[in-house]
């Protein structure tokens, strides 16, 4: 049995307009101890489906419909309480910006014991001891010390760090690290993956990553998902994935990233995608990539939507023209 | 370190000064020992060099440097002291009539002068200072006590619980301040410290209920309350721990900024007859026997009015001061 099962989730928002749907139709599977990335732009719903699966999407958004299980255990229909304790001992979550994400007010000793207090029951002083260790873990230097420090005594990395001490800190079977490195300095970027994946194996975690970032989805991904104005689009093993990639979106992400190998990027404009993604308020019943798309446009692209299918072994794609299956060259060539 | 050698000869091995013939991963190895020894290094001395410091001592430490509120702040303590030590140290009954004695002008003896009763002012004003205060503390603990679980249930709950809660106050907003605590004595039907307390804290609770409301609103918005729940913050612990302390500055400010208007408003009831029933007095009565001779012994009059005057305007320079002190976006010490 997987540990974390995602059926047809569907989360919108209500807004003035009507609704948004953010995460449309969304299923995937995550298997223990495997490292789940998820890419795409912003806005696609990354974000949206790992707070769904944490539960903790706000008013005016609610998980509409679809199931999401997690060890069996269907969490959508689950009673607050419950889910109180799932969350922190069973999933945990990383977010975007460590700069907001700690309480300004507090020591980071307090932060961190607090949680391992509360969960885990322990006295005050195994706590601290559990909190110096997991600090040391994450390669806080001096851990013992800085454990009476205050978040704003500690850099944008360190913050991060101090994050992922605090959300290990009760060994949970499942991390979501939402976009963990993208408000980080690049090199600060690297170290900081180097101890999320040195922390997964040692704690045979199973991990989530969400990024916009495809450097970032290589170096730590086994699987990839790419999501699309609220759907998936493609689904496939991270060689693959970048090998061979088939979706349409997928290839023109992974064209548009500079590369220093070939040529001088600074002669170069970097390659875009023309457009914008579609309306999420209406979304449109045609393939939401059509517009965008240089191969549409050959046959009912723009009328109807294209399923998610699997093109070869462990591989799905939501598109009608995938690359392997094309043969002469776009149609509406730009 | 030696000059590094540049190669002048064809024959000589190449020896670039960066190292470049030794194989890559070599010195990638070296290059990143360095880091690691540099970054300890480094970390150990940072920790070491810099002042540890805590939230409030920041505060009190960028409390000191704004000179009014300085200033302010021992005013207020003087005050203080004067309310609470001169009765403590004098011999003079504050209620022994005598009419040999009335109207006295300042003087050695009775620093203040007396009243129409011949009794000492200098005693009475400490003492009606003693009941302005401890009014006005009294008072203002309420408004912050009710003013806080209003607005932050308003705030924490949201959605209907808090349209609900804030229509019903923007209804008791539209009704006058002072009518307000007037009908509050009047459905008690006495005067004395604590229906004065009530009335008081009836009438102006209103404001700290909804900026409690907006601070909550505005922090539940903060990533680490999400993060808090996000690692399995249950919600009053949230409340708590995230949002009520996190607003503590905002209150001691708000304190002192309720604290003089409170005082003020008993003043102003004692002064319509309001007040504390004599022979007791507040600042208010003080100031309201002084009215009936003001033209020929105004410094009854004044007296009263300048310690009311005093202390508000301390209160509101303490406050300004604890405003830029606490708020952490004012980082420089």
């Amino acid at each position: 049995m997987p540990l974390l099962e995602v059926e047809d989730l569907r989360t919108y928002f209500k807004t003035r307009e009507g609704e948004v749907h953010a995460v449309d139709g969304v299923s995937f599977e995550v298997e223990e101890g495997s490292v789940l990335g998820i890419v795409g732009e912003s806005g696609c719903g990354k974000s949206v489906t790992s707070l769904s699966i944490m539960g903790l999407v706000q008013s005016p958004g609610r998980v509409v419909s679809g199931s999401i299980r997690f060890e069996g255990r269907e969490l959508t229909t689950m009673s607050d309480k419950a889910l109180e304790d799932v969350r922190g001992m069973q999933i945990s979550m990383i977010f975007q910006d460590p700069m907001t994400s700690l309480n300004p007010t507090l020591t980071i000793g307090t932060q961190i014991t607090e949680t391992i207090r509360r969960h885990l029951g322990l006295s005050k002083a195994e706590a601290d001891k559990r909190a110096i260790q997991l600090l040391e873990e994450v390669h806080i230097p001096d851990a013992a010390r800085r454990m009476r420090d205050y978040p704003h005594r500690f850099s944008g990395g360190m913050r991060q760090r101090v994050m992922i001490a605090m959300a290990l800190s009760c060994n949970p079977k499942l991390l979501i690290a939402d976009e963990p490195t993208t408000a980080l300095d690049v090199t600060v970027q690297a170290g900081v993956l180097e101890t999320l994946d040195e922390l997964r194996r040692d704690h045979g975690m199973t991990m989530i990553i969400i990024s916009h970032n495809m450097g970032v989805i290589a170096e730590t991904a086994e699987q990839v998902l790419v999501m699309y104005a609220g759907q998936i689009v493609e689904q496939a093993s991270v060689i693959d994935l970048f090998d061979r990639p088939e979706h349409p979106y997928t290839e023109a992400l992974l064209g548009s990233l500079p590369h220093i190998d070939d040529h001088d990027p600074r002669n170069d404009r970097l390659a875009t995608i023309p457009g914008r993604p579609p309306d999420l308020l209406v979304p449109p019943e045609a393939c939401r990539f059509a517009p965008r798309c240089k191969y549409a446009g050959i046959d009912d692209c723009s009328k109807v939507q294209p399923e998610l299918r699997e093109i070869r072994t462990g591989h799905w794609v939501r598109s009608r023209h995938p690359a392997s299956e094309r043969s002469a060259e776009p149609v509406g060539a730009r | 370190m030696s000059e590094p050698e540049i190669a002048t000869t064809e024959t000589a091995p190449r020896q670039s000064p960066r190292g470049l013939d030794r194989p890559f991963m070599q010195r990638r190895a070296e290059f990143e020992e360095a880091l690691a020894r540099n970054a300890s290094a480094r970390g150990a001395e940072a920790g070491a060099s810099l002042p540890r410091a805590s939230l409030w001592s920041d505060a009190f430490h960028r409390f000191m440097k704004n000179r009014a509120s300085v200033v302010a702040a021992v005013a207020f303590l003087l005050l203080l002291a004067f309310v609470i030590f001169v009765p403590w140290l004098s011999n003079e009954d504050p209620y022994a009539i005598d009419f040999s004695q009335a109207y006295q002008s300042p003087s050695w003896s009775h620093p203040f002068g007396t009243d129409g009763f011949g009794r000492d002012l200098f005693i009475r004003t400490a003492l009606g200072g003693r009941v302005s205060f401890a009014i006005g503390f009294a008072a203002t603990f309420a408004i912050m006590v009710v003013g806080i679980v209003y607005g932050a249930t308003a705030g924490f709950l949201g959605g209907h619980v808090d349209n609900a809660l804030m229509r019903f106050l923007d209804a008791l907003y539209g009704l006058p301040y002072l009518p307000f605590a007037i009908m509050t004595l009047a459905v008690f039907g006495t005067v004395n410290f604590w229906t004065m307390v009530v009335a008081l804290t009836i009438a102006s609770w209103f404001t700290t209920a909804r900026v409690m409301r907006g601070q909550i609103i505005t922090l539940k918005q903060n990533d680490y309350v999400r993060a808090a729940y996000a690692v399995g913050a249950k919600g009053p612990r949230v409340l708590y721990r995230h949002l009520l302390m996190n607003t503590l500055g905002v209150i001691i400010v708000f304190v002192f900024l309720e604290l003089p208007g409170v005082i003020l408003g008993e003043a102003f009831l004692s002064f319509l007859g309001l007040g504390i029933n004599p022979p007791k007095a507040s600042w208010g009565t003080l100031a309201q026997d002084g009215y009936t001779a003001y033209a020929t012994h105004p410094y009854i009059i004044v007296i009263p009015s300048i310690c009311i005057a005093w202390l508000i305007l301390s209160a509101f320079f303490i406050a300004d001061g604890l405003r830029d002190a606490l708020d952490p976006r004012t980082k420089e010490a």
